[in-house]
């Protein structure tokens, strides 16, 4: 009986934080996603997406998540003075009430390591991104040889 | 019959015109390129002597990189599709050329470079000999010092060359460069 009370309190609570205090981050979207498809034998894939923070607070979303991938790490890509590109570990993005930010290609990505398998052109996967707070913000997103025209 | 004495000379010189081989604006770049030797995908020894004779797009790179070099070769194999489709593709020749000989093995290019579907060559070599090409190319890559749980990355520039039929450099291109840009200077100089 304890234990029935305690359950439905819990789950009470979950509810209640998920409607009351955004920690669902309902009002964070992820828009123009999409996974680069690589040849099978490949290790690593690079995904892109744009990231909006429709909410009223601050969001920082510290990583990110794959089905697919056994780590998924959010990556910087920085143009040094002499013109070569170096790649690096993106440690959180920040988000203030309105804001967006994009992972292009030839600039900050995911980078999907690790991989159980190679997705191909044509299938989905649902990749997630980590907040601080709150639920993970997840989408679904293709696998494409190429860029969308749109994107 | 008056007009067609008009019009006549002007379709003669026109096909004329046509029958000859335009020269290509693009300037030679006299301070990259040189001779090498490599291996390709096959294990077989690569002279950059076998470059003559096709118009080549050749590029360098790593296969375990995961944002511009596949982005790259995406590319590429979209300017070689666009030239398929003008006929022309049997005179290209996309090169790809990798500075970490580690991973990328003869036999492992030879798997990851078919499915991009450009007829692309893969090339590979002593660490000594791909210091050599990319110097000739004023290529710059450098081992990260940290291996994070990707294994080791490379920092490096990402130019694209167009090489003429004599393999001398004829332009460069940026990692973002343009499909039609890249297909109408190849078919400039073919």
């Amino acid at each position: 009986m304890l234990n029935h009370f305690y359950k439905k309190t819990c789950q009470g609570a979950v509810l209640a934080a998920v409607l009351c205090s955004g920690f669902a981050h309902a009002d964070v979207s992820i828009s123009e996603g999409w996974l680069r498809a690589v040849p099978p034998v490949s290790p690593t894939m690079a995904g892109y997406l744009t990231v909006t923070n429709n909410g009223a607070s601050s969001v920082k979303i510290m990583g990110a998540s794959s089905e697919v991938a056994g780590h998924t790490m959010l990556h910087s890509m920085k143009t040094l003075e002499d013109g070569t590109r170096k790649m690096g570990h993106l440690h959180h993005i920040m988000l203030e009430p309105g804001e967006s930010f994009s992972l292009s290609p030839g600039g900050d990505h995911l980078m999907l390591m690790k991989l159980q398998r190679v997705p191909q052109p044509g299938e989905s996967v649902t990749v997630c991104l980590m907040p601080a707070e709150g639920d993970a913000i997840c989408a679904d997103l293709p696998v494409l040889r190429e860029r969308p025209s749109a994107f | 019959m008056g007009k067609l004495l008009y019009v006549l000379p002007l379709l003669v010189a026109l096909m004329l015109a046509g029958c000859g081989k335009q020269e290509s604006d693009l300037p030679v770049n006299t301070r990259l390129g040189g001779d090498f030797t490599l291996t390709d995908q096959n294990g077989a020894p690569f002279q950059a002597e076998k470059l003559k004779g096709k118009v080549s797009i050749l590029f360098f790179g790593y296969t375990h990189c995961p944002d511009i070099c596949p982005a790259v070769l995406a590319q590429v194999a979209q300017v070689y599709r666009h030239l398929e489709e003008e006929g022309v593709a049997d005179q290209v020749q996309p090169v790809f050329i990798t500075f970490d000989p580690e991973r990328d093995t003869e036999a492992h290019l030879k798997e990851y470079l078919p499915w991009f579907k450009a007829d692309m060559i893969g090339l590979t070599g002593s660490l000594e000999q791909i210091r050599e090409v990319a110097k000739q190319y004023g290529v710059v890559f450098i081992k990260d010092q940290e291996a994070g749980e990707q294994g080791y990355l490379f920092t490096h520039s990402d130019y694209i060359y167009l090489l003429d039929e004599q393999a001398r450099v004829r332009k460069l291109y940026p990692a973002d460069f343009k499909i039609d840009e890249v297909v109408t200077d190849v078919e400039s100089l073919l």
